[in-house]
């Protein structure tokens, strides 16, 4: 039975810890079965004991301890590595920003403390970081390299990739890709990360497989309506997307009614700041996010292949609250990665996410500009397998 | 150009949320549908609103739509205020709105009587249109089967029932035509009367694709408070396909404070169901099937049946966008009215009106069932054979 040492910044209720580790414990949804993971939780290390704090009474009811290290956590006390993989959770908890709105949660931190153990007692192990790596692209990267240069498996990101998909929809590997576009909505940074990671495991299947991300630029309100109307974004994308969508908001909200929101003109009034996020790969394609808060509550992607006469679009499923069933489709990927020790989908995804996501902050935070991005040539192939839930 | 066709609607009441909104607004106002918005190539010229209240949308969609013409009565509906039937087909949405219940607990919905209305101008225009019936057919049952020989001998086209066998599905799967099913079962929520008739609809959508198709029910025995907790404790029905019904939820209450998705155990499940019902009913060919409602457990439609020579399980949740909590759109009426437009393009119905024949008497069942202190009921009257289609019907793309 592997043994698992969970490292979080919180653990109390609807935190990702909570809700991650949680599954390792009860089990979870798989398939159309309950499916209790061959895995034991060890030990665990919590950051911060905020009001609500559950570890020490999960310790209690699930036979673990808690420890005040990391190395500890690892080690269970001991002198050496004495856990078969590592549930790595720096979501939620107070931890301040930078100067470009990303929360400074202490990810690379927390790596790194593991990555000394594996150094000094000789023996690495699986880790599944939640969420984008770090903050900082350079961070990100090391934490990668740490992984190959250390042979253990990294999995890392969002659940988004991983969750039921409206219709079930996947791009056919190698195919050709003219334009992509995501729809998205919530704060920064938490929500446009997940939204560029839904983007990118679609993008990431197309001739060639991906090639790096040569600029990006991000822009804020007016001026992304204007974008659209001059052809930078496509409008008939951000339609099918909104084909998609289940929640359109303001006449619906009102009195139950569907609505075309670009025809009726809706979707420029309700959305008070949009924000537009263009990324433009290394082979050429260029892919935008939208993040339209006001107008929908749901993250819809559409894409257009060549010879196709109608766009691809299909909306990631954030299954409802408290359930978030979606994270029960990552964890199976994470479970995966501990029993095998490789993970079914490359880090370099959640890698160039990462650093895309850093460099369309700094875009903003210099006013705008269209940033080349060189240190993004983060070149790797999709595996030909979907990794949805679709089963 | 091909001539749009026009339609009538026929409601009991247009507010929001009501059936009618959700389904004549997609005419009006089109609605999302692979990767456009799309409008129904049809117009829906006509509507009879029986009950106006003042919630109502209606006077605002006639405002907004003048091509769309209200009429006082349903006959006038669908002859413009002439003698002959000038419509090409006809929604009839008899959902919400002020009814009364008698006393087994039935919403005394006017849809025989709204149907018989529409079927007199059929008869007196000598020709008849394809006609929707919105959820099941008639609460009585043999009103119900007289709209069915209505359709028959008229000879037009006659679609009815629920969203759940034509919405999305978690994962996407249908029942593989032809093969064994040796028991069914389906989890969800709501009332007996409302919420029951699409639970069995989810069932019959998927078990009307088994091996020699559907061969109509024998009979039908309902459970509820104790006595359904005894049936369950004997296994009356599989605890394997009740848990991987579960198991497709993604609205499973929290058995336990601080977990926010455990899995219940039994003396959690009582705790937090406090009036579960069943409704365990043997087709003609052998196969048993359940219908459960967990009120308080479970939000949602799910499926789970032993398929194939191994018994293989085969499971996946019916989902419904629901309003408001979760989204702003019931966007289960998209695929539903997009059936719908089908039917009133083509002049065919896209899969049998049999299912909600048979689906309407097993609820009338059920409810007598549970009225009689939840006695065994005969049914050789849902003696009701049909083949399913081969295409799915369920939303994909």
């Amino acid at each position: 039975m592997k043994r698992i040492a969970v490292i979080t910044t919180i653990y109390r209720y609807l935190s990702h810890a909570q809700h991650f580790a949680d599954r390792f414990l009860v089990g979870y949804p798989k398939e159309g079965k309950w499916h209790r993971p061959d895995m034991k939780v060890v030990s665990l290390y919590v950051d911060q004991k905020p009001e609500g704090d559950q570890s020490e009474d999960r310790a209690r009811e699930f036979g673990f301890s808690v420890y005040p290290t990391i190395a500890e956590a690892l080690r269970c006390g001991g002198d050496e590595l004495a856990v078969d993989a590592v549930l790595l959770i720096g979501e939620h908890g107070e931890y301040p920003r930078n100067e470009k709105s990303q929360v400074l949660y202490p990810r690379y931190e927390f790596f790194k403390e593991c990555i000394k153990v594996f150094e000094e007692d000789g023996r690495a192990v699986p880790i599944f970081n939640d969420k984008h790596l770090s903050y900082s692209f350079e961070k990100a990267k090391e934490m990668v390299d740490d992984g190959h240069r250390l042979g253990f498996g990294v999995l890392s990101g969002s659940s988004l990739p991983v969750t039921w998909r409206l219709p079930d929809v996947e791009l056919p590997l190698e195919c050709e890709i003219e334009e992509a576009l995501m729809v998205g909505v919530g704060g920064s940074d938490p929500m446009d990360y997940h939204a560029l990671e839904a983007m990118q495991c679609m993008t990431e299947r197309r001739k060639g497989g991906e090639t790096g991300v040569a600029a990006v630029q991000l822009i804020d309100g007016e001026e992304v309506w204007r974008a659209g109307k001059d052809g930078r974004w496509s409008l008939e994308l951000l339609e099918a997307a909104l084909s998609r969508s289940d929640t359109p908001c303001g006449l619906t909200d009102e009195d139950g009614r569907t609505q075309d929101m670009i025809g009726n003109g809706e979707i420029y009034r309700l959305v008070e700041n949009p924000s537009a996020y263009f990324i433009e790969y290394n082979d050429g394609l260029r892919a935008t996010l939208l993040m339209l808060n006001g107008a929908v509550r749901d993250y819809c992607f559409a894409a257009k292949l060549r010879d196709e006469s109608v766009p691809v679009s299909t909306q990631f499923f954030l299954t409802p609250t408290p359930n978030v069933t979606y994270s029960a489709c990552l964890i199976a990927k994470i479970e995966e990665l501990f029993e095998t020790g490789t993970a079914p989908y490359p880090a370099e995804r959640t890698l160039l996410v990462s650093g895309t996501l850093e460099s369309c902050l700094t875009s903003r935070h210099q006013g705008y500009i269209r940033l080349e991005t060189p240190h993004l040539n983060v070149e790797y192939r999709a595996p030909a397998e979907s990794q949805h839930a679709r089963r | 150009m091909e001539k749009r066709p026009k339609i009538a609607a026929i409601a009991t009441i247009y507010h929001k949320y009501a059936h009618a909104q959700h389904i004549v607004d997609r005419f009006l106002e089109g609605y999302g549908w692979n990767s456009r918005h799309h409008y129904p190539p049809m117009d829906l010229v006509s509507l009879h609103v029986e009950q106006v209240k003042d919630n109502d949308l209606s006077s605002d969609r006639l405002e907004r739509f003048p091509e769309m013409k209200g009429y006082p009565t349903i006959a006038e509906a669908l002859t413009f205020g002439g003698e002959e039937l000038a419509v090409d087909g006809v929604l009839l949405i008899g959902e919400h709105g002020e009814y009364p219940s008698n006393e087994k607990g039935q919403r005394l919905y006017p849809r025989y009587e709204h149907f018989k209305q529409m079927a007199e101008v059929f008869e007196r225009s000598g020709r008849g249109v394809p006609v929707f019936n919105d959820k099941h057919l008639s609460w009585n049952w043999e009103w119900a089967r007289e709209m069915y020989d209505v359709s028959q001998d008229m000879g037009f086209a006659f679609m009815a029932g629920s969203s759940l066998p034509v919405t999305w599905r978690t994962p996407s799967i249908d029942m593989p035509l032809g093969v064994p099913v040796s028991e069914a079962v389906c989890v969800g929520y709501g009332g007996v009367d409302s919420y029951d008739f699409h639970a069995l609809e989810t069932l019959q959508c998927m078990v009307e694709r088994r091996e020699g198709g559907e061969s109509g029910v024998k009979w039908l025995q309902a459970y509820r408070g104790d006595a359904f907790w005894q049936a369950h404790h004997t296994e009356l029905w599989s605890r394997e396909l009740f848990e991987s019904a579960l198991c497709r939820s993604h609205t499973l209450t929290p058995s336990r404070p601080g977990f926010n998705n455990p899995f219940p155990t039994l003396d959690e499940l009582k705790d937090i169901v406090k009036d579960p019902i069943a409704y365990q009913y043997e087709h003609n060919d052998g196969l048993k099937s359940t219908m459960i409602l967990m009120n308080g457990l479970v939000q949602d439609f799910n499926f789970a049946a032993y398929i194939g020579s191994n018994d293989e399980i085969l499971s996946t949740q019916m989902y419904l966008p629901m309003p408001p909590a979760r989204t702003t759109l019931a966007n289960f009426f998209s695929p539903l009215v997009n059936n719908i437009e089908q039917m009133f393009l083509t002049g065919e119905a896209t899969y049998p009106v049999e299912r909600t024949l048979l689906t309407t008497g097993l609820v009338a069942a059920g409810v007598d069932s549970l009225f009689a202190e939840s006695t065994r009921q005969e049914t050789p009257h849902l003696d009701i054979a049909y083949q399913p289609t081969e295409v799915s019907t369920f939303w994909r793309t």
